[in-house]
C-alpha cells in the first residue's frame, strides 16, 4: 500500500526540537524533512514542493522572518501554509510572522497533539 | 534512555561550551554586538530545547541568564565582570545538573535551592524578579492540568498512594499515572511491552494487572497477552508520549497531584474538572474542541494576516488555502478556487462569527487523544531518525572493537610463524610462499581496519584545550596578572585516550606558567620592556605518528643558575655536577622528583605534584617532555605524544636467550661493531659513534641475567634516546619490529618497574615491553 504522505519541512537550529518535532509529525504520517537555519530551509524548499512548513523564529544565517519572506518571494513562491514557533509570546512578533507570510503562529513549548492537529488540519487535502 | 533526551544532553553540552567561550571573549572585548547576540543565541537555543523536558528548575535558570543577557543585548545593560561571574556560575550549576540528568534522568533533588540564590544575582542587575515573569516560566511546564482519579488507581498499593500523595502534596509536585494494556494479539505485531515498559524514565512504581480469571490451563494460549501494567513516573508526558508512540491506543495517562489521590483513596468522586464539562458542549457543537478551537485559531491568524498587511501571490494563496483547511474541519466547507482578497477577507469574517471562539487557553487537552495516524506510523515510521546522519556510539563498544582489531593482529601475525614452520619443519617452500601471500592480503584489511576503528576513536585537540580559557582567566584574576591565551592547532587530532590523560598534564603545566613562569605584576613587565599582558600559547602539531603540544610563555624564564644552586641544597646533585653542568642540562633538573622552584608552595601549582609527575604521566602514556627556557624571555614546554595508545610499535631484541621489547619511539639506530672499539671511561664501557661519545649498557647486566658474548663476534648495540641522552644497549641480537597491543602489569608483577608491559606475539610467546628508563636506573645501581 504506497500512499501519498504530506511533505513538511522543520526548520530549526536546535536538534532537539528538530527531533521533537520530527518524531511527533513522522508519527502523524507525514513525510518529514529537517533544515537547521533559514538558508538550508530556502535550499530545500527549492528543490522540494512541501506541503507544510513549520519554522522556528530564532536561528542563525537567516532567522525565521526573513526565511518565510523568502519562500513566499518570487524566488521560492511556496503557497503552502507555514506555522512559525517561537518563545516570544507577544502581538507584534504574531503580526511580524503573518506580514512575512505565516499562517498561524505557536508558542512554544508547543503541545505535541496540537501541533499534529494543526498540521493535518492544513494538509488535509494532500492525505486523502 | 529515551533518544530525544540523549540528543538534548549532546546538544546541551556544545551549547553550554559556546556560552562559556563566548562570555569569556565578550569579557575581553564587551563592546562586540555580534558576540552578545552568539552567547544570546546559543542560551536561548538551550532554554527552548530544554523546555521539552520536565526540568522546570532548569528552564527558569537558563531564563533568568537569558533574560540578562537579552538586556546587554539590547543595550540597557552593560556586562560587568561581576555579571560574567554570575552567569558563568550558572551555566557551570547547569553542566552539573545534566550530568546529574545522564546518569539519572532527573534533576538533583537540591537544584531548587541551589538555582534561588543565582536567580536572584542574575535578576538583580535587571531590578531584581519580576513577580509575574518568575512565575511565567515554569508555570507554563508545570500548566498540564490535574485529571480525574481513574479507577484503575486501586490497582497500587494503598499504603504507597498515601506516602505518595502526602508527598506530591508538600511539594506540591504532580505524578503521571499509566495504564498499558497490551492487545491480546500484540505478540504478532512484534510489540514487546515488558520493553517498553523497561524504558519508561524515572518510574516510581510499577504494578502488573492480571485477568480476573485466568483461563483453564487446557485453553492456556501462551501467544497470548492477557496482562497489562500500570506505573507511576516523575517523567514529562512528552516523553511518555514518545515512548509509547506506537501503541498511543493500549495507553491511558493520567497526571494527578496529591489531593487528587487522596481525594480517590477516600472513596470520594472526583471534581468534574470544568474543562470536561466544557467538552462536552463543544462536543455537542462542533464534534472536537481541539479542532474547533485549532480552526477557529487558523481563522484568526489569516484575519491577522489580512488586517497587517495586503497579501498577494503565494501570500494570498496560502491565506485562502489554511481558510479552507480550517472551514472544512469546522464542517463549513467552502467551495475551492482562488478567491480575491476581498472575497476572502469577507469568508474570513463569515466564517469566524459563526463559529463562535471556543474557550480559551485555560481550557487544557484531556488525556491525549489516539493520533488518528499513529497506526500508520507503526508500519512505515522509520523511527523518526529522518535527517539524523551521525551515529552516536558508545565509548565502550568503540573500545571493544579496537580490542577485537588488537586480537585480529595478533592472530594475523601467527601467520607469519606459520609460514616459517611450512618451510622449515616441513620443508614445503611453495606452501610457505602461498601462506605469506595469504598473509598480506589479510594484513592490508587488517591495516585498514584498525585504521578504520582509530579514526572513530579521534577527537580534536580542542577538547583538551577547551577549558583553559576559563582556567586562565581565573587563574589570572586570582594572581593579579593579566595574561592572553593564544591557542593553535585545536583541530589536530589525536585518539581520545590521549587526549583525556593529555589533560592534567595540561593543566598543570598552564598553572606553572601562570604561577611561576609570568612575572609577578603587568608593571615587572613593563620594567622588562614586555608588553603588560602576557601571552601563554598552547600550540598542537600533527608530526607523523605523533602529535606536539607546546605550553610557551613570555614570562621571566628559568635562570640556570638559581635551579643548579636549589638542586644542589637539595642535595639532587654533587658539587662537581653543580661545576659542570650546561644550562640545558640544569634546565632538566626541573623535572627531578623533589624538586619545585617556588621559594613558597603556591595556592596554585603547589598540589604535591611536580615537574617530575607530569614527566611521569607523559611517559606512561608512551610520550617525552622536554623544556627549553631562555631567561628573561620565557619558558616552553613541548609534550611529544604518540597519536594513539591503543597500538605500540615495539622493536624486539634478545639478551641471554629471551626476548624483549623496546618501543620503536626510543630508538634511534642499530649498530654493530667490533668487541675492541668499546672502549671504557672511568666506570662506564662507551663507543664512539660519528665522534660522538655514547654510553653502552650492557642489558644482560642490568637485568640481571647471567651472558658471556662470544669475544670474537661483532657486538649488536640498540642505540636509544632517552630525555635527549643516547645511550647504547649492548644486545645480543635484534630482530623485526611488530605492532602490539601493550598490556599493563597487574597484581604484585606491577611493581616490577623495568617492564612497562606485556605483549602477545603471534606464535604465542609473550613478549616483555622495557621502560627503559626504569632499567638505565637498575644498570646505573648495578654499576
Amino acid at each position: 500500500m504506497t500512499e501519498k504522505r504530506p511533505k513538511v519541512l522543520v526548520v530549526d537550529d536546535a536538534a532537539t526540537v528538530r527531533l521533537y518535532h520530527t518524531t511527533l509529525l513522522t508519527g502523524a504520517g507525514f513525510e518529514v524533512s529537517e533544515a537547521a537555519n533559514g538558508l538550508e530551509a530556502v535550499e530545500a524548499a527549492l528543490n522540494t514542493a512541501f506541503d507544510l512548513f513549520v519554522i522556528d523564529v530564532n536561528m542563525p544565517k537567516m532567522n525565521g522572518y526573513t526565511c518565510v519572506e523568502t519562500l513566499r518571494s518570487a524566488t521560492v513562491g511556496t503557497p503552502a501554509p507555514i506555522v512559525m514557533i517561537s518563545t516570544e509570546d507577544s502581538r507584534g512578533d504574531a503580526d511580524r510572522a503573518y506580514a512575512a507570510g505565516a499562517n498561524l503562529y505557536l508558542v512554544k513549548p508547543v503541545d505535541k497533539d496540537r501541533l499534529a492537529r494543526v498540521a493535518r488540519m492544513l494538509t488535509a487535502g494532500v492525505a486523502a | 534512555m529515551n533518544p530525544l533526551l540523549a540528543q538534548f544532553l549532546a546538544e546541551a553540552a556544545d551549547l553550554l561550551t559556546q556560552v562559556d567561550e563566548g562570555l569569556l571573549q565578550l569579557e575581553r572585548d564587551p563592546g562586540d554586538p555580534e558576540l552578545v547576540n552568539e552567547v544570546f543565541r546559543a542560551a536561548h537555543t538551550f532554554k527552548g530545547s530544554s523546555g521539552l523536558f520536565d526540568f522546570p528548575e532548569l528552564t527558569r535558570l537558563t531564563h533568568a541568564a537569558e533574560d540578562l543577557l537579552d538586556a546587554v543585548r539590547g543595550g540597557r545593560l552593560a556586562l560587568d565582570s561581576g555579571m560574567t561571574d554570575d552567569l558563568l556560575a550558572a551555566f557551570d550549576l547547569i553542566r552539573g545538573w545534566l550530568a546529574h540528568v545522564t546518569a539519572h534522568e532527573q534533576l538533583p533533588a537540591s537544584a531548587g535551592a541551589d538555582a534561588a540564590g543565582l536567580i536572584t544575582k542574575l535578576r538583580a542587575p535587571l531590578g531584581g524578579e519580576p513577580a509575574a515573569a518568575a512565575d511565567a516560566t515554569p508555570a507554563r511546564s508545570g500548566a498540564s492540568t490535574i485529571d480525574a482519579a481513574p479507577d484503575w488507581l486501586d490497582q497500587f498499593d494503598a499504603e504507597w498512594l498515601e506516602e505518595t500523595a502526602s508527598w506530591l502534596v508538600t511539594t506540591s509536585a504532580t505524578m503521571r499515572f499509566v495504564r498499558y494494556t497490551p492487545d491480546e494479539g500484540c505478540f504478532f505485531r512484534a510489540e514487546d511491552p515488558l520493553h517498553l515498559i523497561s524504558q519508561v524514565p524515572a518510574l516510581a512504581k510499577l504494578g502488573l494487572v492480571q485477568p480476573a480469571a485466568w483461563p483453564p490451563p487446557a485453553d492456556f494460549d501462551e501467544y497470548q497477552c492477557l496482562i497489562g501494567f500500570v506505573l507511576a513516573t516523575r517523567a514529562a508526558v512528552g516523553e511518555l508520549n514518545y515512548l509509547f508512540r506506537y501503541v498511543p491506543d493500549q495507553i491511558e495517562t493520567v497526571e494527578l497531584d496529591g489531593t487528587a489521590i487522596r481525594r480517590h483513596l477516600a472513596g470520594e468522586a472526583p471534581a468534574t474538572p470544568v474543562e470536561e464539562q466544557m467538552a462536552h458542549v463543544a462536543e455537542a457543537v462542533a464534534g472536537n474542541l481541539e479542532l474547533a478551537r485549532d480552526a477557529y485559531d487558523i481563522l484568526a491568524a489569516a484575519q491577522r494576516s489580512l488586517n497587517v498587511d495586503t497579501p498577494s501571490g503565494p501570500r494570498l494563496a496560502a491565506v485562502a488555502h489554511s481558510v479552507s483547511a480550517a472551514a472544512a474541519a469546522l464542517g463549513m466547507p467552502v467551495e475551492a478556487g482562488e478567491p480575491d482578497l476581498e472575497s476572502l477577507t469577507a469568508r474570513v469574517s463569515t466564517l469566524l462569527d459563526s463559529a463562535p471562539p471556543p474557550p480559551e487557553e485555560p481550557v487544557a487537552p484531556p488525556p491525549p487523544p489516539p493520533m488518528a495516524a499513529a497506526d500508520r506510523g507503526r508500519a512505515d515510521d522509520p523511527g523518526g531518525q529522518v535527517g539524523t546522519r551521525i551515529l552516536k556510539v558508545d565509548q565502550e563498544k568503540v573500545d571493544h572493537l579496537m580490542e577485537l582489531v588488537g586480537e585480529l593482529n595478533v592472530a594475523k601475525n601467527g601467520l607469519t610463524f606459520l609460514a616459517d614452520a611450512a618451510e622449515e619443519e616441513f620443508g614445503s617452500r611453495v606452501l610457505g610462499r602461498r601462506i605469506k601471500d595469504q598473509y598480506s592480503g589479510l594484513h592490508r584489511i587488517a591495516e585498514e581496519l584498525q585504521a578504520a576503528v582509530m579514526d572513530v576513536r579521534m577527537l580534536p585537540l580542542s577538547v583538551a584545550f577547551s577549558r583553559f580559557p576559563r582556567l586562565i582567566r581565573d587563574l589570572s584574576r586570582r594572581l593579579g596578572k593579566s595574561v592572553e591565551l593564544v591557542t593553535e592547532g585545536e583541530d589536530t587530532m589525536a585518539d581520545k585516550d590521549v587526549i583525556e590523560a593529555l589533560g592534567d598534564p595540561l593543566v598543570h603545566l598552564v598553572r606553572n606558567s601562570l604561577d611561576h613562569g609570568i612575572e609577578a605584576s603587568p608593571a615587572d613587565r613593563v620594567a622588562a620592556g614586555k608588553p603588560a599582558a602576557a601571552t601563554v600559547t598552547l600550540t598542537a602539531v600533527a608530526d607523523g605518528d605523533a602529535v606536539i603540544v607546546e605550553i610557551a610563555d613570555d614570562g621571566r624564564g628559568i635562570d640556570p643558575d638559581k635551579v643548579k644552586r636549589k638542586a644542589y641544597e637539595k642535595g639532587l646533585i654533587s658539587e662537581e655536577e653543580l661545576e659542570a653542568m650546561g644550562d640545558t642540562d640544569a634546565v632538566d633538573l626541573v623535572f627531578r622528583p623533589g624538586f619545585s622552584t617556588a621559594d613558597q608552595v603556591s595556592d596554585l601549582s603547589g598540589r604535591g605534584v611536580g615537574m617530575d609527575a607530569v614527566r611521569a604521566s607523559v611517559e606512561k602514556l608512551g610520550g617525552t617532555v622536554t623544556m627549553r627556557s631562555q631567561l628573561g624571555r620565557g619558558t616552553s614546554t613541548r609534550l611529544r605524544l604518540p597519536l594513539s595508545m591503543a597500538v605500540t610499535q615495539v622493536m624486539v631484541i634478545s639478551v641471554a636467550g629471551q626476548r624483549f621489547g623496546i618501543p620503536v619511539d626510543l630508538v634511534v639506530e642499530t649498530v654493530r661493531v667490533h668487541a675492541a672499539e668499546i672502549g671504557r671511561v672511568l666506570h662506564q664501557e662507551v663507543v664512539v659513534l660519528r665522534d660522538e661519545v655514547v654510553p653502552v649498557v650492557d642489558l644482560a647486566r642490568a637485568l640481571d641475567m647471567p651472558w658471556t658474548p662470544d669475544p670474537a663476534a661483532d657486538r649488536a648495540i640498540l642505540i636509544v634516546s632517552l630525555h635527549g641522552q643516547r645511550v647504547g644497549l649492548l644486545v645480543e641480537q635484534f630482530h623485526r619490529e611488530v605492532d602490539v597491543i601493550l598490556k599493563p602489569m597487574e597484581g604484585l608483577l606491577a611493581y616490577a618497574d623495568e617492564f612497562s608491559g606485556t605483549a602477545l606475539l603471534g606464535d604465542g610467546l609473550v613478549l616483555l615491553v622495557l621502560n627503559m628508563k626504569e632499567v638505565l636506573n637498575l644498570a646505573a645501581r648495578a654499576q
